[in-house]
């Protein structure tokens, strides 16, 4: 069984639906009022633990109590972070509290991203297969490829993103600065998501990844700003507050290159040139690739895809709105050069030397092995068909699938009964009525 | 002898270029509930689209035959429209008798036919100019058999 970027507590769940209703694979069966996940269909977007009104989704995101373990913390934030908290606040007063909260380091990938452009572009330039090539860096999107798109998964990118080559450049760094194992060196990423984390637990390439996990910024928001408010009060800090909004920070940051990559549109200065397209929330993705996978949108190049709708800085574990993040981070870029030689130069050492290609290819997930040959599944598929003209069609989800036809299709696979649809057992509406009203205290 | 299991008829009406894709989806889904191999999927939906849109650009309405057996899948698309006077220069790929109109929409690039063509394992076309054309494509669905 594949493992997930969150996990569903039976004990908090109350079989309310509403995880079901919002999963857009249909990944999600309510049994005996408790939900279920079919993990072969699971994405990791997360819509189920955005949905879930009885707290019983969380994210299997690290506590900052286990990092404390190792025996050097890094910590690797997401460029997201640096657009949360009020104006004051400056890049390099997040990076103080992030070390407050325990870690040694913080490390910003600026060169990591500058390095990831230029693998991807000459990955572009010299790309003679399938278009359009469609960008990696949200797992989310890797994993729709795997699960429902598997005809197109040699035009997803096979470069790490910048998160990944920037944990392997620290524990290398650390583990030679200070003599010690790389395992010993923590590396977490400060996630503005859960889906990360598949990436780090069960990369789709099925290679460990250079991270030890990740924490959301909602686990660090607080965290942060109580100790940039202590500092303040201490006096240790008189800038803060002022119109400056970088004070401190610009060498911290170098150019935008590094922000640019958290506004969803990471790419488009990158492959000016080429014919792109930025498409941010997995409704909108879904009916594009249907479009790709029909044959349409030859003549785009890149796609740069990320499932949550405005990209990563609308991820479910950020803390702002989304728009109040995203125009900080539109500021800050705008104080900040294009391009800076610092970032060049470590791209013109790094590039050379390092390989930026995942390791293995990303393989379509294995065909079921027990569906019977093609006569056993049509047959089944007729039945389910069969099954689903005396369904009400009204797709109310109370038999625990999300719609008349999954339920046909449950049962035609003998996963499901007829008698679980409430206009064909009364025992049905009863359960439910035991569940729902009942058991309510 | 190939063992038909499986036959639906799609209607697809010409011009109707807002509606255009619509069998080739109802085609995809249905191969991918049958667990399908999903090259062979992306094939099969390649060479259902194109068909189709051959269909919505030239003629007024063809009938489009989705059929599984146990060894293919077979799409057989049907119409009385104009014809195709040279069968030869058609297959070419950039070769595209499209109008201005539909090139500005993104479509008639010449790429129909010759898509067809490197989708499917086994092709023919028949085609009377002012009475109609039938396409009859196969993809094997197990690749290495021979058939």
């Amino acid at each position: 069984m594949l493992v997930h970027s969150f996990k569903i507590d039976h004990e908090k769940c109350r079989g309310k639906l509403a995880c079901m209703r919002a999963c857009p694979t249909r990944a999600i069966r309510v049994r005996e009022g408790k939900a279920e996940l079919l993990s072969d269909l699971c994405i990791d977007c997360g819509s189920c633990l955005r949905a879930c009104p009885s707290g019983a989704i969380s994210p299997t995101t690290r506590s900052l109590k286990e990092v404390k373990n190792f025996k050097y913390k890094v910590a690797v934030p997401s460029p997201v972070l640096f657009g949360h908290f009020p104006m004051g606040v400056t890049p390099a007063h997040i990076i103080e509290g992030l070390k407050s909260l325990g870690f040694d380091s913080v490390w910003t990938f600026v060169a990591e991203v500058a390095l990831v452009n230029r693998a991807i572009r000459n990955h572009v330039e010299k790309w003679k297969g399938r278009y359009p090539l469609i960008s990696s860096n949200c797992p989310v999107i890797v994993r729709l490829i795997q699960v429902s798109y598997p005809g197109m998964l040699e035009q997803l990118i096979p470069i790490y993103p910048p998160r990944e080559l920037a944990s392997r450049e620290v524990k290398l760094r650390f583990s030679e600065k200070f003599g010690i194992p790389k395992d010993e060196i923590g590396v977490i990423y400060i996630t503005s998501c859960q889906a990360k984390t598949i990436s780090i637990l069960e990369s789709a390439e099925g290679v460990k990844s250079n991270m030890d996990g990740a924490i959301g910024i909602s686990d660090v928001y607080n965290g942060i700003l109580s100790s940039v408010y202590e500092n303040q009060k201490k006096g240790n800090d008189q800038k803060f507050l002022s119109k400056d909004l970088l004070h401190g920070s610009k060498d911290l940051l170098h150019g935008m290159e590094m922000l640019q990559w958290s506004l969803s549109k990471g790419q488009r200065m990158n492959l000016q040139g080429y014919r792109y397209m930025s498409l941010t929330g997995l409704s909108n993705i879904i009916h594009v690739f249907d479009d790709i996978e029909r044959g349409k949108l030859r003549n785009i190049e890149f796609l740069e895809c990320y499932a949550c709708w405005g990209g990563c800085v609308n991820g479910n574990l950020t803390v702002d709105n989304f728009y109040v993040t995203r125009s900080k981070l539109q500021r800050l870029m705008a104080e900040l050069p294009e391009k800076d030689p610092w970032v060049e130069s470590e791209v013109e050492r790094r590039y050379a030397k390092e390989n930026f290609y995942a390791k293995a290819d990303i393989k379509p997930p294995l065909l079921k092995s027990d569906v019977g040959d093609i006569k056993e599944r049509i047959s089944r598929i007729k039945q389910a068909e069969e099954m689903l003209a005396t369904l009400p069609g009204l797709d109310c989800g109370l038999c625990g699938a999300p719609n008349c036809r999954t339920l046909a299709i449950d049962i035609a696979s003998g996963e499901s009964q007829k008698t679980d649809c409430i206009f064909y057992s009364k025992d049905r509406l009863e359960k439910l009525r035991t569940i729902h009203l009942n058991n309510k205290s | 002898m190939a063992e038909e299991l499986f036959r639906k008829a799609f209607t697809i009406y010409g011009g109707n270029f807002d509606r255009a894709g619509e069998s080739s989806t109802e085609i995809k889904e249905k191969l991918k509930d049958l667990n399908i191999d999903a090259d062979i999927v992306r094939r099969s939906v390649i060479v259902a689209f194109e068909a189709e849109m051959n269909v919505v650009m030239y003629t007024n309405v063809a009938t489009l035959n989705f059929i599984i057996t146990d060894e293919d899948i077979c799409l057989e698309i049907s119409d009385q429209g104009p014809g195709i006077a040279d069968i030869e220069q058609a297959m070419q790929e950039g070769f595209s008798t499209a109008s201005d109109e539909m090139r500005e929409m993104g479509f008639g690039f010449g790429m129909g036919l010759p898509n067809i063509k490197k989708n499917s394992d086994f092709l023919t076309i028949e085609s009377d100019v002012g009475k109609g054309t039938r396409l009859f494509a196969r993809i094997r669905l197990n690749p290495d058999a021979c058939t």
